[in-house]
């Protein structure tokens, strides 16, 4: 009996960084040399896929015989030979290696639309692309459909953009195809600046060609000719899969001059960007393509009407992008429905922080906070007590336990003090403090403005000075009110994007954590026992064993004591590191 | 004819163009929106946020300098809201800057003070820091100073739009500031030192290099004139004080980039007083130059050139005033009553060609056709116009360039033509007929054998969709490119010196032997006016006079030498290389004895015995008044003025370049091209 058998070996940028590509040349190895496909007269290879979003457990590798498909985690080249002796050719999966019930619950309970065929197709082949469909949405748009009925279609499916403010697409694209022009563009914005944030890598990696169709379509509704993806010049293999997507749809005559043998054109190129911050920000990320400083500028005209190099521009996120061919194929009303009312369709959020499954996610728009962290991402690690989420990546807010059922959506988010932004998520457990946070997020939003306007740049800039005095005592009265004061100054009269959300952090937390605040001030302590200069650390005499470890690990030598009997910290010599607390193995050390 | 739209703004009701943002149109009524990085013309920056204003019906206060106009808008300046706001951002700014209000050069015309002012701020809310930032002093132009600097990013748009692009903003978040490529000092920045950026910054982060306790902007009294050391004949604002020059900035209000001035007519006036200046008449004796009184030399003068006669000959720069060229013409023709006077002009140019040369505005032109020249900043070579096509071409006007040479400034052409320019523009002229545009017989004949390929085809194209098309042209070309106006534009042949123009239509051109033959084969009595390209006396001359303001070597050989006023030390007009009348006053007194010119020339007419009259106001505007008659020519190139530009102005400059700072520059530069 012949069987089909496929083996995938997931090489994102986490699996490759994990050693996916041994993992695949092993498996290659395997195949060839036991001659396999003679012998059990079977049809087997193996191929790369991308991401699916749940790196932390990479290499993974899925063995499908007969469409049965065994997932397994962490795995090194070495532990090929197993799998494949034993299951590949003798059909008994290796049980202690499969990655098990967390990972296909983390599958199972998202709706993979975007990232649909992530992990599931070769994204340096074409054919595996077309194999599930791909391009035929694009064929229907080029060779079927008029600009309107394109446009009517992104209007009606309620699509939003995802790169962050959430503008209607299909509005977009009306606009972008009412305007005349010899020359028109099409960009695709892939710079995700965001730390920690890797949706849009993980697409451009995994399904490039959803993005590049996404745009073939966008450029036949809007009368373009031509078309960038800027991608951050940090995302090699980004940029690898999308020259190679292009490529083959060059040869295909997918792109190019008279595409699927109709009289439309379009032009498609590259752009690596420098990778800053606010190079993502839409009119940066312009000048920055014409060669000049990727800063803002402010809009006289809207880039459809005047954008790149001064011509009308339609610019959407890839995920924006990835999203149309589904939604030319299964229609508007399929789309809209897997949303809210104003909000169709799913997202791709990045879960990460104190969650016991972190990765990628994709959900209906309207889903609560609470079904993404306890049932997709399993809850809090460790079992300790889940205090906030932080959405919206460096310039979203914090939102706290009591509003854990607010839906996801663009308004809900912004009610609650956040923001949608491109999808982080970072989940905060009790912890955490959250002056700490802010201070992290401010710091990096700092550092990241591009220093064009004086609020942005001067005022960040002091806030962050008062959320630096405020963690290590020496905050003082009026803090609170002046960082408010600050932080509402800022957030109207900020340029862009970054200035206008770089306070988020500080005044969602003021609002939902003041009293946090007000400890490190009056107090000076720290509640979570974070900032450093707020906290000391002491040895219970009752619970010291005298065993040592402490001492052992102090790097400041502030530890005294003889063995067998309890040991005491040197307050004077603490350089508060925190080396004695992990070590000790009888909870004798105190953190407050 | 431009739409209005009527708008109210603090209650006061205002009809201004479609197009034209809030900030322009509070100025059309008095009201005046603080800002600190708008620059008039360009497209509103947003950089300091000053200028944010309330709109009624929008929900946030919205940036004056970059919202237009609309119809019925309803627009708050002075609300609570905004002017908290405008407080905040003071307020900050205030927290990284020196505030030394009290001895910095820029207290009276800084902006920032001055809302300081307006909005009470004595000092920061804030803890103020200092940012450390080191000062490039190594210039003796410009000091640039970043602690001062408030990011407005005006000297950054300045320098870009006008081709130069050596500064940029570098850095990020707070550490943002204005640097250079390589953060290199302005000086291996390829920095022209044109200074634009000094008129440009709005605080103290660039002034001139040494304008500290020369004086506060107030006890300044402002002299607009014209600069005459090059054929650009630029307006530059001159400050005075205690009867010396302090600066010259352009001829522009403060804050406004809409005007160019080069280094040599912002910083060369220190030449005034350099140690080769003039100041006494001097006569040769036993072989040295000893000083003498005027009425000894005139009457010596007087003497020579009544027994020399016809045989005497005039040789003077085409860069004195109109008033002067007459006043020489009729000192030569009628008083000593030769036909030899000529000047720098037939070096370079025909008579025709300045004489007929249009008058046109590079502001206005859409398309800008350069043919067959070589203006640069950088060797400046009419820098000026070289920053004016630049300027125009990043606001939206096209360049097309024709020349035979590599040039700088094709890259910033829409279309370069390389080649022989005639060639070139007889395949225009065909295309352009070919496109059915109306020509006339001759000039269709003319071009008939031409062949058109696709770039002249583009060319073509450009011509065709432009609505004001204005040619630059060398004089040597100017028949060949005046023919394409029987289809379309305007015709300018540049000179190379102020007055250019003016001095071809005084008539200050030879009756008799040309520039060439006096200086080669030398006349009984040669009088040189002015700074010409010439360092050794013409043999076979028996008697020379040189009346000029600075030793050269010329002066050095001679038997009489007189001493003229400078630029800025007399007054009188001047046609620019655009066809504008522009007037230069008198800013200084004159330095030692030195006079003008035309009072020279009377001085020693009254000797003569044959008074000559000042020429009045009324008489040069006659002369300068005449149409422009065009029709067509054979495509010829004129030969003869094959010069090489640069040197010939720097020569004709040589006292002016040896001032100390542009001495200076002209050894930085070398040093760096080495
Ligand atoms: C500071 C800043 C950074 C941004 N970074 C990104 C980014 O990395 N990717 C992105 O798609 N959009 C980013 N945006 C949003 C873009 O400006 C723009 O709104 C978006 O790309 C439009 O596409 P969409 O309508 O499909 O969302 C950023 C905005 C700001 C203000
Ligand atoms: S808000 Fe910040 S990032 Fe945006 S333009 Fe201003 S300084 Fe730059
Ligand atoms: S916190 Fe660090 S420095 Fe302090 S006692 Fe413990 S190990 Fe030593
Ligand atoms: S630049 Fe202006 S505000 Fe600053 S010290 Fe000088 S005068 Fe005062
Ligand atoms: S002096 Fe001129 S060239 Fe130099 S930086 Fe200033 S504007 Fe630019
Ligand atoms: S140097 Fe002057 S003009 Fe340039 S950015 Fe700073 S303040 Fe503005
Ligand atoms: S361009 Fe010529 S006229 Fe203008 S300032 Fe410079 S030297 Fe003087
Ligand atoms: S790369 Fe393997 S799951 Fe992300
Ligand atoms: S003048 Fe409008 S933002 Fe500076």
């Amino acid at each position: 009996m012949e069987k089909n058998i496929i083996i995938k070996v997931c090489m994102g940028t986490g699996g490759v960084a994990s050693g996916g590509e041994e993992v695949l040349a092993k498996f290659r190895e395997m195949i060839t040399e036991s001659n396999l496909n003679a012998k059990i007269s079977s049809n087997c290879h193996a191929q790369k896929v991308g991401c699916r979003g749940f790196c932390s457990k990479d290499v993974l590798v899925d063995v499908i015989v007969d469409d049965v498909k065994t997932t397994y985690k962490h795995i090194k080249p070495d532990m090929v030979e197993r799998i494949f002796n034993e299951h590949v050719i003798n059909g008994v999966p290796v049980n202690e290696w499969l990655a098990g019930p967390e990972y296909n619950n983390f599958h199972d309970k998202q709706t993979k639309v975007v990232l649909s065929h992530c992990g599931d197709i070769d994204p340096e082949d074409i054919d595996s692309y077309i194999a599930v469909g791909g391009y035929n949405a694009a064929k229907k748009a080029v060779l079927e459909m008029a600009p309107e009925e394109i446009v009517n279609i992104i209007k009606n499916s309620n699509l939003r953009g995802r790169g962050g403010a959430g503008f209607p697409t299909g509005l977009k694209w009306e606009l972008g195809l009412r305007i005349k022009s010899d020359v028109k563009y099409v960009i695709c914005n892939g710079d995700e600046g965001d730390p920690g944030a890797f949706m849009d890598r993980s697409v451009m990696e995994g399904d490039p060609h959803s993005v590049i169709e996404g745009m073939i379509i966008c450029a036949k509704a809007t009368q373009s000719n031509s078309g960038y993806i800027y991608v951050r010049a940090e995302y090699p293999l980004a940029v690898k899969r999308l020259q190679m997507a292009i490529e083959q749809c060059l040869m295909k005559n997918f792109l190019g001059n008279n595409i699927f043998g109709s009289d439309f054109s379009f032009d498609l190129k590259i752009f690596q960007g420098a990778g800053a911050f606010v190079c993502g920000e839409a009119t940066a990320l312009m000048r920055s393509i014409e060669g000049k400083r990727g800063m803002p500028s402010p809009k006289l005209w809207r880039s459809a009407e005047r954008g790149l190099w001064d011509k009308p521009t339609v610019l959407n996120n890839v995920e924006t992008f990835a999203n149309v061919p589904k939604i030319i194929l299964n229609g508007a009303n399929w789309y809209r429905k897997l949303g809210t009312e104003r909000s169709g369709g799913t997202k791709v959020f990045s879960l990460s922080g104190k969650v016991r499954n972190t990765g990628l996610v994709e959900v209906p728009l309207g889903i609560s906070l609470r079904e993404i962290i306890y049932d997709i991402g399993g809850g809090i690690e460790g079992g300790k007590n889940f205090k906030a989420v932080q959405t919206g990546g460096p310039s979203g807010g914090c939102i706290p336990a009591e509003l854990l059922d607010t839906e996801v959506d663009y308004e809900s988010l912004a009610r609650a003090g956040s923001i949608m932004g491109s999808g982080g998520m970072v989940v905060l457990d009790e912890n955490t403090c959250m002056v700490n946070t802010a201070k992290f997020f401010l710091e990096f939003t700092q550092a990241e403005s591009c220093g064009k306007c004086t609020p942005c740049r001067i005022g960040t800039k002091r806030m962050l000075e008062i959320l630096e005095r405020i963690t290590s005592g020496k905050g003082k009265d009026g803090d609170i009110e002046l960082l408010e004061e600050l932080g509402n100054h800022i957030r109207a009269t900020s340029l862009c994007g970054l200035g206008m959300t770089a306070a988020n952090p500080v005044l969602s937390t003021l609002k939902y954590f003041r009293d946090e605040y007000i400890a490190h001030i009056k107090e000076k302590r720290c509640p979570a026992a974070v900032c450093r200069d707020l906290i000391t650390f002491t040895i219970i005499e009752e619970l010291c064993k005298g065993c040592g470890s402490c001492k052992r690990v102090c790097p400041a030598d502030a530890i005294r004591g003889t063995r067998k009997s309890p040991h005491r910290i040197d307050k004077e010599l603490c350089i508060k590191c925190g080396s004695c607390f992990d070590a000790c193995k009888f909870k004798a050390i105190l953190k407050v | 004819m431009e739409k209005k739209v009527k708008l109210q703004i603090d209650g006061k009701e205002v009809i201004a163009p479609e197009g034209m943002n809030l900030l322009d149109a509070g100025h059309l009524v008095d009201v005046f929106i603080p800002n600190l990085c708008y620059l008039k013309g360009m497209r509103g920056f947003g950089a300091c946020r000053l200028c944010l204003v309330e709109v009624e019906g929008l929900k946030s206060p919205v940036i004056a300098c970059n919202t237009k106009v609309r119809e019925g808008m309803v627009v708050h300046t002075q609300t609570e809201k905004v002017r908290n706001i405008r407080r905040f951002i003071l307020d900050l700014i205030l927290s990284i800057h020196p505030l030394d209000c009290m001895t910095c050069t820029k207290a009276g015309i800084c902006k920032l003070q001055e809302y300081a002012y307006e909005y009470e701020l004595k000092n920061t809310s804030f803890i103020k820091k200092k940012m450390g930032y080191p000062i490039d002093q190594i210039n003796p132009f410009i000091r640039r100073d970043p602690e001062y600097c408030i990011l407005c990013g005006r000297c950054v748009r300045v320098c870009k739009e006008q081709g130069t692009n050596v500064l940029d903003f570098i850095g990020r978040g707070i550490n943002a500031e204005i640097g250079t490529a390589y953060n290199k000092s302005l000086r291996e920045s390829g920095c022209t030192f044109c200074g634009s950026c000094v008129d440009a910054c709005p605080v103290n982060a660039l002034p001139e290099a040494d304008r500290w306790r020369k004086g506060r902007e107030w006890e300044y009294t402002k002299i607009p004139s014209v600069c005459l050391f090059c054929g650009n004949g630029c307006d530059i604002l001159i400050s005075v004080k205690d009867g010396g020059i302090q600066k010259i900035n352009t001829g522009e209000k403060p804050g406004s980039t809409k005007k160019y001035i080069c280094a040599y007519g912002r910083f060369g006036y220190d030449y005034i007083e350099d140690r080769t200046r003039i100041t006494t008449p001097l006569k040769r004796e036993n072989d040295t130059l000893k000083e003498t009184t005027w009425k000894e030399a005139l009457s010596i003068i007087a003497a020579k050139l009544k027994e020399a006669g016809n045989e005497t000959g005039f040789i003077s720069t085409a860069g004195i005033t109109n008033e002067d060229a007459l006043a020489l013409k009729r000192f030569a023709k009628n008083v000593v009553k030769t036909k030899n006077f000529d000047t720098t002009l037939s070096l370079y140019s025909d008579i025709h060609s300045m004489k007929d040369s249009q008058s046109a505005l590079i502001t206005n032109s859409d398309l800008i056709i350069l043919i067959g020249l070589n203006p640069s900043q950088w060797s400046r070579v009419l820098p000026a116009l070289d920053a004016s096509i630049r300027k125009r071409v990043n606001r939206g006007g096209k360049l097309l360039v024709i020349t035979s040479a590599d040039i700088k400034i094709e890259e910033a052409a829409t279309l370069t033509l390389k080649g022989d320019e005639i060639t070139i523009l007889k395949a225009i002229v065909k295309s352009l007929i070919d496109k059915g545009l109306k020509a006339d017989i001759q000039l269709e004949n003319a071009v008939k054998d031409a062949v058109v390929t696709e770039d002249i085809e583009k060319a073509a194209k450009l011509v065709e969709e432009a609505q004001n098309p204005v040619i630059f042209t060398s004089p040597s070309l100017f028949d060949s490119s005046a023919n394409l106006t029987i289809i379309k534009g305007k015709v300018i042949a540049v000179g190379f010196e102020s007055n250019s123009r003016g001095v071809a239509l005084i008539g200050l051109t030879t009756e008799g032997k040309s520039y060439s033959d006096m200086v080669n084969k030398g006349m009984k009595v040669l009088y040189v006016i002015g700074e010409v390209p010439l360092n050794a006396r013409p043999s076979h001359t028996d008697f020379l006079i040189v009346q000029t303001s600075h030793f050269t070597e010329l002066a050095e050989q001679a038997d009489i030498v007189l001493p003229s006023t400078t630029q800025y030390e007399t007054e009188g007009t001047i046609i620019d290389y655009l066809g504008r009348l522009k007037k230069l006053n008198r800013a200084i007194d004159p330095i030692g004895t030195s006079k003008t010119h035309r009072d020279i020339f009377v001085a020693i007419s009254k000797i003569m015995k044959s008074p000559l009259k000042k020429p009045s106001e009324n008489e040069i505007n006659k002369l300068i008044k005449v149409k422009p008659k065009l029709s067509f020519n054979p495509f010829i190139r004129r030969d003869g003025f094959e010069i090489a530009p640069r040197e010939f102005i720097e020569s004709i400059n040589a006292s002016v370049l040896r001032g100390r700072r542009l001495a200076w520059l002209k050894e930085a530069v070398a040093a760096i091209a080495v």
